[in-house]
């Protein structure tokens, strides 16, 4: 058989190869251009969602699905998708028109799912609802409505008051500098004091912290990441990894498993992170031990940084996109619909009559987050960029490097604006 | 490979069509699954062509010229590091148990039932394992090197370049090893033991034995098995996926998560075409250099 | 099996004769059988400690495995995390899809690789050697690359989120090996059966069938057995190309276990140890063929 890999017949297979290269090049490649097709106005849909794949908190759509189905008849179908696999398979599903119908998104997704040209402008639907301006623009893009918020919030410090309060605090420090001094403070008790990003995956939360030392990311269409301020950040930040305030190895999932062990003081999260470390604890009291806290800033003063973070509904044109449509709006504005959803998975409703409902406003973590997080939130500035996945996780790239020594901050965040505009 | 025997029934049962019709499924497939797609996705490296935006403007050779003066050697330089390291290593391991099993050493049947497990658990749960028993904050590894005083404290294995690079080897040789095992088992007995009782005549210990009769009957499976998961190893996409993402710092990416990540996160079916092509041409080129040097009747 | 082969040509492949090893073994010095112990234990620690590991987490509740140091030896063992397996009637649906494509799979490859070995073995024609390369050369392929056209491929021909996707993918994939291995069986049967029957007006495909493949079982099944394990195993193109209803358990388990929240350890291993179970147990009644099937045909290469 060895015979069979001869080195001429290799050649010629080889020969073989670029003649059918050449051939091809003048074949059509699917390039997403099939039309929408399909009765819109058809009762079946599709809804596609991570959170009918996750155990956790599959129950908040499913209860939304089941009650919409018993009002308006039709059919339902769900695509549970996993959250990490999501997003490609979205694109891939409607670049190929196998998907119509309405999807879960989250606030970052939007620019690269509507790039395919097939979502629907919800703006006339959102007319007359009372959504929060806030939740309504993570839902715009280039002056159209394609998403209806779902629920809205922020990125912001989950802080274990327990903790805290064994070095006397019971607050964030307002000023990085007092920051850092408690995390020395903190450290000395025995536990990792701050469970911050330090994997690609999260490591996006690092752009918070730039923010918060003044570095823009962008301006206009000039990327600023590489100037003094970023710097100063990676400096920083690096110096908390080098003295292990923050440690290796963590991303989102990492840092609420410390959390929820006791084994963190605070962390970096979004709203939804409350249930999942209260459920995953073995401490029954930590639910009460948890506060939201305002990002500490470099002068005393400044606004705080947060970022925006939410889900949108989508909906894609085609077979059953009206009745989607209709679905979307029911599940983001129904006031019995959002209460329901807030009950299971404890994230707010995006309509000034939801949130005015009396279990929202009366549960003190939600309030607190929204005073002390999301009023100052913004959205990212990559996000409206299709490939922002891709320029996050060439920032987030370097900002490993800088990390682990493989280069110096200065060198890094230099190397990370190429990347990024690289990507533009 | 007998010649003339061979030939004369060739000639005997040489009928065009009976061999089209034995042929044509497999080559159906291969052209279809393997060479049209292929093609399709080669030919956008020349092309910009984004994997969201409808249509697409001829790139020249652009995309290859952005590969090229990007991270290229970085990325062969680990994908080489990955691919000699989880082809040796399994190789070693494979070989070390099928050696001992050969002996008939008690119990060998269940032992090689047992040493198959690896191979059937599901590559995305060996990699969940993996990452489980890696892991800085809880895992087993940290646990038991502390315990046995070897550590100070908990290693993110993971986090750092080297040790993410062998942690990722290690994983893969956990799964391949016993097909390795498989291969070479089944060489070994096929070595007739006459010839190794020759040797003991001729004075020759349990080391010379293996140099001078296991290994040369050996030859061709193992240059067949190392060529293979070679190739395999190239291409593996799943263990260093899950585990590191190609982290930390783009330091365990290899053409295949490249590949991967420059279609699906950054979009870009033009570059990833470009990727492709590299790879192929590269690979083809080893390739007959491996031919041209490892093979037994060649190089006679 | 049952089919006795006409001549007593020592290269007519057989079940391995087994006695050879266990002749040698009793010569084997002390030396010898240490060395071989010393082997079994280090390898045999490094494979089985982590299928320990694996046992050992999918009995611990959720929230011990987190504990650090980690317990090395569960003392508060549950069955909790079988007990959500059996509230998950989605994964049973996985195992199953799973079994059917990896059996077709299997199926398929040994009926497609054994047509073509036999043409590559017993047959010289032109374009032969050219054929076997591309064979070869398909594996150095970026398979990642073909995912994206594969899927609208696969869309224009209506087959996604169907079976037979994953089993033409899988089938053409594992193609290679399965041909390297029976060409090699092929080529240790003696031209001389082909011929006898020949003489005996059999047809080709009736000598192919009752005569040539009969003989070559062991090989058979040790294809089959390769190419099952290439479906059972494959992650990305299962999740591509497969709808949630067709998805196999690669996939479905990640779907599963890790979201967006947490991954959990202990459900996950579970439920691997469980949907594994069928195929170790399978494999182990099989095994002697799959180092039968390769060490009858295999050695010439």
């Amino acid at each position: 058989m060895q015979r069979s890999y001869d080195r001429r017949a290799l050649l010629r297979m080889l020969g073989l190869g670029t003649g059918a290269v050449a051939l091809s090049a003048c074949a059509p490649s699917g390039g997403g251009g099939s039309t929408p097709s399909g009765d819109p106005e058809a009762k079946d849909f599709t809804f596609a969602s991570w959170s009918l794949a996750d155990d956790a908190s599959k129950i908040g759509p499913q209860h939304l699905v089941d009650a919409y189905q018993k009002a308006n008849g039709g059919t339902i179908t769900g695509l549970p998708i996993a959250f990490p696999d999501y997003l490609n398979q979205l694109l891939l599903q409607i670049r190929g028109g196998q998907f119509t119908g309405v999807a879960q998104l989250d606030i970052a997704w939007l620019s690269a799912v509507s790039a395919l040209g097939k979502l629907r402008d919800l703006g006339p639907l959102a007319q007359g609802v009372d959504y929060t301006d806030t939740a309504l623009s993570t839902g715009q893009l280039d002056g159209k409505q394609y998403g209806l918020p779902w629920t809205t919030a922020a990125i912001g410090m989950i802080v274990n008051q327990d903790i805290l309060a064994k070095v006397g605090a019971d607050a964030l420090p307002e000023t990085v500098s007092d920051f850092e001094a408690l995390l020395v403070e903190i450290a000395a008790t025995g536990v990792l004091p701050y469970a911050a990003s330090t994997k690609v995956a999260q490591l996006k939360d690092m752009l918070i912290w730039m923010q918060t030392f003044g570095c823009s990311l962008i301006d206009g269409d000039k990327i600023t990441i590489g100037d003094d301020a970023s710097v100063d950040a990676l400096t920083w930040y690096k110096s908390l990894y080098d003295r292990k305030l923050i440690a290796a190895d963590v991303e989102r999932t990492d840092a609420r498993t410390l959390f929820s062990q006791g084994r963190t003081a605070m962390y970096d999260d979004a709203l939804v992170g409350k249930d999942v470390v209260a459920k995953q604890s073995p401490d029954k009291e930590l639910i009460n031990k948890i506060a939201p806290h305002p990002r500490p800033v470099v002068a005393a003063g400044d606004t705080p940084q947060a970022q925006q973070w939410g889900h949108i509904l989508v909906v894609v044109e085609g077979e059953g996109a009206a009745s989607a449509a209709k679905f979307a709006k029911w599940a983001t504005s129904d006031p019995t619909a959002a209460a329901g959803y807030f009950k299971d998975v404890s994230l707010p409703p995006t309509t000034d009559t939801g949130l005015a409902a009396p279990e929202v406003a009366g549960d003190q973590f939600t309030t607190q987050f929204n005073e002390r997080v999301t009023a100052t939130a913004t959205p990212n500035p990559f996000w409206r960029f299709p490939q922002y996945a891709q320029m996050e996780n060439a920032v987030s790239e370097h900002v490993q490097a800088a990390l682990i020594g493989k280069s110096s901050p200065a060198d890094a965040m230099r190397d990370a604006k190429k990347a990024v505009e690289g990507l533009v | 490979m007998t010649t003339t025997r061979q030939r004369h029934t060739g000639r005997r049962l040489g009928d065009g069509a009976f061999v089209v019709m034995l042929v044509l499924p497999g080559l159906a497939l291969l052209l279809a699954i393997v060479l049209y797609p292929l093609i399709a996705a080669l030919v956008t490296a020349f092309f910009e062509q984004s994997l969201v935006l409808p249509g697409r403007t001829f790139a020249g050779t652009a995309n290859i010229a952005s590969v090229l003066e990007g991270d290229f050697l970085q990325l062969l330089n680990q994908t080489l590091w990955f691919t000699v390291g989880a082809t040796v290593l399994p190789f070693a391991v494979g070989l070390g148990l099928a050696l001992a099993l050969n002996t008939g050493i008690r119990g060998q049947r269940v032992l090689r039932g047992v040493l198959l497990v690896p191979w059937l658990v599901p590559g995305v749960v060996v990699s969940f394992l993996w990452l489980w028993i890696f892991n800085s904050n809880y895992g087993v590894l940290n646990g038991v090197l502390q315990s046995l005083g070897l550590i100070d404290s908990p290693q993110a294995w993971l986090s750092q370049e080297t040790s993410a690079m062998v942690a990722l080897i290690i994983a893969k040789t956990w799964t391949s090893f016993p097909w390795v095992m498989v291969m070479l088992l089944a060489g070994l007995q096929t070595v007739p033991p006459e010839l190794h009782e020759a040797a003991k005549v001729d004075g020759a210990g349990t080391i010379r034995r293996f140099f001078s009769v296991t290994v040369p009957h050996l030859r061709g499976i193992i240059s067949v098995v190392l060529l293979l998961e070679f190739i395999w190893n190239f291409q593996h996409f799943d263990i260093i996926w899950v585990m590191t993402g190609g982290g930390p710092a783009g330091t365990t990416r290899t053409f295949a998560v490249a590949v991967y990540e420059t279609a699906f996160h950054g979009l870009d079916l033009g570059k990833a075409g470009a990727i492709g092509l590299l790879w192929m041409v590269l690979l083809m080129l080893l390739v007959t250099v491996y031919v041209r040097f490892a093979d037994p009747e060649r190089a006679r | 099996m049952t089919v006795t082969s006409p001549t007593q040509d020592p290269t007519t492949p057989a079940r391995p004769r087994t006695p050879p090893a266990r002749r040698r073994a009793r010569r084997q010095g002390a030396g010898g059988r240490l060395a071989a112990w010393i082997a079994v234990v280090v390898f045999g620690s490094f494979a089985l400690l982590p299928v320990y590991w694996l046992l050992a987490t999918s009995f611990t509740p959720t929230q011990s495995t987190f504990q650090y140091p980690p317990k090395l030896i569960p003392t508060d063992l549950t069955l909790e995390n079988f007990r959500r397996l059996v509230d998950n009637p989605q994964l049973l649906t996985y195992l199953v899809n799973s079994v059917v494509v990896s059996l077709i799979t299997a199926v398929l490859s040994v009926i497609v690789a054994a047509y073509m070995a036999y043409a590559f073995a017993k047959h010289r024609f032109r374009g032969r050697k050219s054929l076997m390369s591309f064979v070869l050369a398909s594996q150095l392929f970026p398979q990642s690359l073909l995912l994206v056209t594969l899927y609208g491929l696969f869309d224009l021909y209506g087959l996604l989120n169907s079976y037979a996707a994953l089993v033409l993918s899988f089938t053409t994939f594992t193609l290679p090996l399965c041909v390297w291995m029976l060409k090699g069986f092929f080529d240790t049967i003696d031209d001389g059966i082909i011929e006898a029957a020949q003489i005996d007006h059999a047809s080709r495909w009736r000598i192919v069938h009752s005569i040539v493949l009969p003989i070559s079982a062991p090989g058979l099944v040790a294809a089959g057995l390769f190419a099952f394990v290439r479906g059972w195993n494959d992650f990305i193109f299962a999740l591509t190309l497969a709808g949630p209803e067709r998805q196999t358990l690669p996939p479905g388990l990640v779907n599963t276990f890790v979201g967006e929240a947490a991954a959990e350890w202990a459900p996950l291993m579970a439920a691997s140890l469980i949907t594994s179970i069928p195929v170790v147990v399978a494999f182990i009644a099989l095994q002697r063929f799959l180092v039968g099937g390769i060490a009858a045909g295999a050695v010439k290469g």
